[in-house]
């Protein structure tokens, strides 16, 4: 089962990559489970599911023991029933967890959170392959996903500013609890040049290379997911050779682990 | 005048407060610039470059690790975290810095 962290600087299009990424394993006959650990959440639009905003609820969890987390999944309610019961089934069957919401306090959201991290800590490892779709920066990928993902997935745009993102967040490979494997994707890309550019820049290969385009962005502005709006995109055939990249790595591992 | 200055990623926060930050100044203003990103480079939209910006980036984390005392006063911050940008602005990365645990 893989568990894949899309992280990078703020707009370089990881939302709009892990939702069209997550949909084609779907296709792929994967059980996937998208999660937006975003505390303003984006990925749904990305996805196709028709949902505005869909927070877990402050109820799913009761104060925790002593000595243990704050908050633990009530009586009852484990991690795969939380996602049962919380995660929404939308296009390609691919099931959406959200854990922050637009309008929620700090206490919800840390409540959230609690529920979020116990589920993704209990749930059986062959239930779901699991595409998290992470905030900018890099307190999550560093701090709260990192023990979590095997793969992380460093989105970036061609820009200096966006490089530096990158080049911090390529340090999780040296990290004691770091992701087994970090891929790289160049997002709105305008042409080869840009691909290079940043493969030099960062002194590593790109793995998967992703343009953006008017189409897009009319289509995000009419709420159509890339996936739905414009399938013959470039856009999507760069998310494929993601999707291409991400089985390799996988079949790769397995292939030394046997 | 204390500014924040907030909004989704990639939607241009840094190069916004740059060009506040400089735009203040040039009309007399003595600014601060405090970068709060957790992924600073502020200092990229100010012009001090890319290894000035890094520098800042490595002073903070000398706090972080323990090996450099905090500084007491804001004062001190924005004296010892901080370098000159143009224009006159000051800037200093103020923001904890997230690292992995080394393995």
């Amino acid at each position: 089962m893989m568990r894949i962290a899309f992280v990078g600087k703020g707009g370089a299009g990881k939302s709009s990559l892990a939702g069209t990424v997550a949909r084609l394993f779907g296709r792929n006959h994967r059980n996937v489970l998208a999660i937006d650990s975003d505390p303003v959440p984006g990925l749904a639009y990305a996805l196709g599911v028709q949902v505005v905003d869909r927070p877990i609820p402050d109820d799913v969890v009761v104060e925790g023991a002593a000595d243990g987390p704050r908050w633990v999944l009530r009586p009852g309610l484990d991690a795969a029933g939380l996602v049962e019961q919380y995660a929404p089934v939308g296009p390609d069957d691919v099931r959406y967890l959200q854990f922050g919401n637009l309008w929620g306090s700090i206490a919800t959201i840390q409540r959230a959170q609690h529920a979020w991290s116990q589920a993704v800590r209990e749930l059986p490892a062959d239930l779901y392959d699991i595409v998290g779709d992470l905030p900018g920066g890099t307190r999550q990928p560093m701090a709260g996903w990192g023990k979590y993902a095997d793969l992380v997935i460093v989105v970036v745009e061609p820009t200096v500013k966006s490089l530096h993102s990158a080049r911090r967040l390529l340090t999780l490979s040296s990290a004691a609890w770091g992701p087994e494997s970090i891929l790289v994707v160049a997002n709105k890309v305008r042409d080869r040049g840009d691909v290079a550019w940043i493969a030099d820049r960062l002194g590593r290969a790109v793995d998967a290379a992703s343009p953006w385009s008017e189409a897009m962005i009319q289509a995000e502005r009419c709420n159509l997911a890339p996936l739905d709006a414009e399938p013959e995109s470039d856009f999507v055939a760069g998310a494929r050779a993601l999707v291409e990249s991400i089985e390799l790595t996988y079949r790769l591992r397995q292939e030394v682990g046997t | 005048m204390k500014i924040a200055v907030v909004g989704k990623g990639g939607a241009g926060k840094t190069t916004v407060s740059a060009v506040l930050a400089r735009g203040l100044s040039r009309r007399g203003g003595q600014v601060v610039a405090l970068d709060c990103d957790t992924n600073p480079n502020l200092g990229l939209s100010l012009g001090v470059g890319d290894l000035e910006t890094e520098r800042l980036v490595t002073l903070r984390e000398q706090v972080d690790e323990g090996s450099s005392e905090h500084a007491i006063t804001w004062a001190e911050i924005v004296e010892h975290y901080g370098t000159d940008a143009p224009d006159d602005v000051r800037l200093t990365v103020i923001t904890r810095i997230e690292n992995p645990e080394p393995g």
